[in-house]
């Protein structure tokens, strides 16, 4: 029995879909107007997408077959628990449009504005339709509409750099989408099926074996790069520091959670299966995770650009993340999949302070940027709220994931990958001790960080509402929860240890 | 076909996708490492297709004389999807290296690595 909102489904994804395709026309005298377009979509997308949490809360999963067709044989759309992530995604992206209204003036000239709001709306209807999609090919075609609109809004701002950048990525994007596709065919060539449930049956009857194991190791590969992990994180940080600040915030909060909720997927698939033992593998992902988070803290420290440091700081939290879906007990699981949106949240807050205040002073550099904090107060508290966000002391959002992950280390026996966790955190607080002290107190050099004046509302509106819910989430840090523990309860009798 | 116990096509496959990754990581000009991504590609989809094929199998469509086993049309429908994946992808970094091009004077990767 499902309620009047199950139907709403197809359209959380067609909406910002369609409405990308529609926003060259209907921008087409008053270039201006896309932003609004766009941001009244999102908006829609974003009640839609209510409705469907709604939804869940009350009946628990449902799913929509796409014209018609039984699940085996056509397309399924799935909504569970992990898709409640669409959710703050719909929420972050309402947030971040507004701010860039008056942000991209002095990034691109007006005729180019309908093409980067209808990227933004390619982005989210991509994310979206690869968070709720019940089919393995569905979300290969999703992976593509996010990573080739994401390829574009980096290069949307700059000029060479950014087309290199962008360039980069594109290469190592486009090679780990297609060992995705490659998985995706192997699990098609050994169970005739692309339904991710029924795949997960029949695998059961296939049992294990090489080509199991080969299409598994080809999604994991294939979701570390999306997902940015130490030794394929190469493209990240040129791609996330050069694209215009709005676009910074999309793939550092949300885009590169791709990978994870994909991993996510892939591991709901075959720990139903039970055909792989992957102790092994979770043992690699803690490691990886680990060296994630010293390897992005130790970049970080000798970035003097704040959106670089930003931007490492990127992979240090996915390594947070794969960490605690590594350790496979039930608070590292709950505290990394927390970690997905409470990142997003934190990520977006810094990204877009660091953005307000690039846009007003034209430095980007901390040795510029000295004594900020006096000219713009709001931003510069909103920019300090988010960092002791990320670093993970209470009373902030990031705490709550943290404190997890850290029990769950304990919890599965790997005390050492504790300590490891709380020492990266103190290496993280390292750097931003070292961008806070440059920002309150230390003399400004530059003439123009010194009389520099706070950004208009449109743009400190967002900043301040980002910061002020990284604070509410530290206290109310039960909210995310009610979502992720009923999932990972779900997948943990299964989780092997 | 077998080729030392092997399954020919897949070793055909395989081979091509080292090809084009080859091509990819060491190739210096940047529409040569974009030809080696699209070699992969190919490969990828080479392998899709052969995974339709059923011995014996007729054409799934339904026509007067034709009977079953029929081949399965779902994995044309995927390297059709694939292809135009492909083609957007190909499209975009065409016009990133047109970009580059035009900035730089050049599209050796060593070249714009020496660019401060």
């Amino acid at each position: 029995m499902t309620g009047p909102w199950a139907e709403a489904l197809p359209w959380v994804i067609a909406l910002p879909l369609v409405g990308a395709a529609l926003t060259p026309a209907v921008a087409v005298r008053r270039p201006r107007a896309a932003g609004f377009w766009a941001w009244g979509v999102l908006l829609v997308t974003a009640v839609l997408a209510a409705g469907l949490v709604s939804e869940l809360l009350a009946r628990g999963p449902f799913s929509y077959e796409l014209g018609g067709w039984p699940a085996a044989y056509g397309i399924e759309l799935r909504f569970d628990h992990f898709s409640a992530w669409v959710l703050p995604l719909a929420l972050l992206f309402v947030v971040i449009v507004p701010f860039s209204w008056r942000y991209l003036d002095h990034v691109m000239p007006d005729e180019r504005r309908p093409p980067f709001y209808a990227l933004l709306l390619l982005n989210a209807g991509g994310m979206i339709g690869f968070c709720v999609t019940g089919d393995l090919f569905n979300l290969f075609v999703f992976t593509e509409v996010v990573s080739l609109s994401s390829y574009a809004l980096v290069a949307v701002g700059g000029r060479g750099l950014a087309a290199f950048a962008a360039l980069k990525y594109l290469f190592i994007g486009a090679v780990s989408s297609l060992l995705m596709l490659f998985a995706t065919a192997q699990l098609f060539v050994l169970t005739g099926s692309l339904n991710m449930a029924e795949v997960s049956l029949r695998l059961a009857e296939v049992g294990g074996g090489t080509a199991v194991m080969v299409a598994f190791a080809a999604y994991a590969v294939s979701f570390m790069v999306k997902a940015a992990m130490f030794p394929v994180h190469v493209w990240l940080p040129d791609a996330h520091a050069i694209a215009p600040s709005p676009v910074s915030a999309v793939l550092s909060g949300m885009v590169v959670k791709v990978g994870i909720v994909g991993m996510l997927r892939v591991y709901q698939i075959y720990y139903g299966a039970e055909v792989l033992e992957l102790g092994a593998f979770n043992l690699a992902l803690v490691w990886l995770g680990a060296v994630s988070i010293v390897m992005g803290a130790f970049f970080a420290i000798f970035q003097d650009d704040i959106k670089l440091m930003l931007a490492y700081s990127t992979i240090s939290n996915i390594g947070y993340i794969v960490l605690g879906l590594g350790l496979a007990s039930p608070y590292a699981v709950i505290g990394a999949s927390v970690h997905v949106f409470n990142h997003a949240l934190i990520k977006a807050t810094l990204f877009l302070a660091a953005g307000s205040i690039i846009h007003q002073t034209g430095f980007r550099t901390l040795s510029d940027l000295r004594g900020v904090a006096r000219a713009m107060p709001q931003t510069s508290a909103a920019m300090a709220i988010g960092a002791v966000s990320i670093v993970g002391l209470p009373p902030t959002a990031g705490f709550v994931c943290k404190w997890y992950i850290a029990l769950g280390a304990f919890e599965a026996n790997q005390a050492p990958f504790g300590f490891a966790l709380v020492f990266g955190a103190l290496f993280i607080f390292i750097y931003y001790i070292r961008m806070l002290n440059a920002f309150y107190f230390q003399k400004p050099v530059h003439a123009a960080v010194a009389q520099a004046s706070e950004t208009p509302w449109s743009m400190r509106g967002p900043v301040v509402l980002l910061a002020s819910l990284c604070l509410i989430l530290g206290v109310l840090g039960g909210i995310p929860l009610t979502f992720v523990e009923p999932a990972v309860l779900d997948l943990l009798p299964l989780w092997g240890p | 076909m077998l080729l030392f116990g092997l399954d020919l096509d897949y070793v055909a496959v395989v081979m091509l996708f080292c090809v084009g990754l080859y091509m990819l990581v060491a190739k210096s000009n940047l529409l040569k490492k974009l030809l080696g991504l699209n070699v992969m590609e190919t490969a990828v989809f080479a392998f899709i297709v052969t995974a339709g094929m059923v011995e014996g199998g007729d054409p799934p469509i339904m026509v007067a004389g034709t009977s079953a086993p029929f081949a399965s049309p779902i994995p044309h429908a995927m390297v059709l999807t694939g292809i135009v994946v492909a083609v957007s992808v190909t499209a975009v970094a065409l016009a990133l290296i047109v970009q580059i091009h035009a900035h730089f004077g050049t599209i050796e990767i060593d070249e714009l690595k020496e660019l401060p």
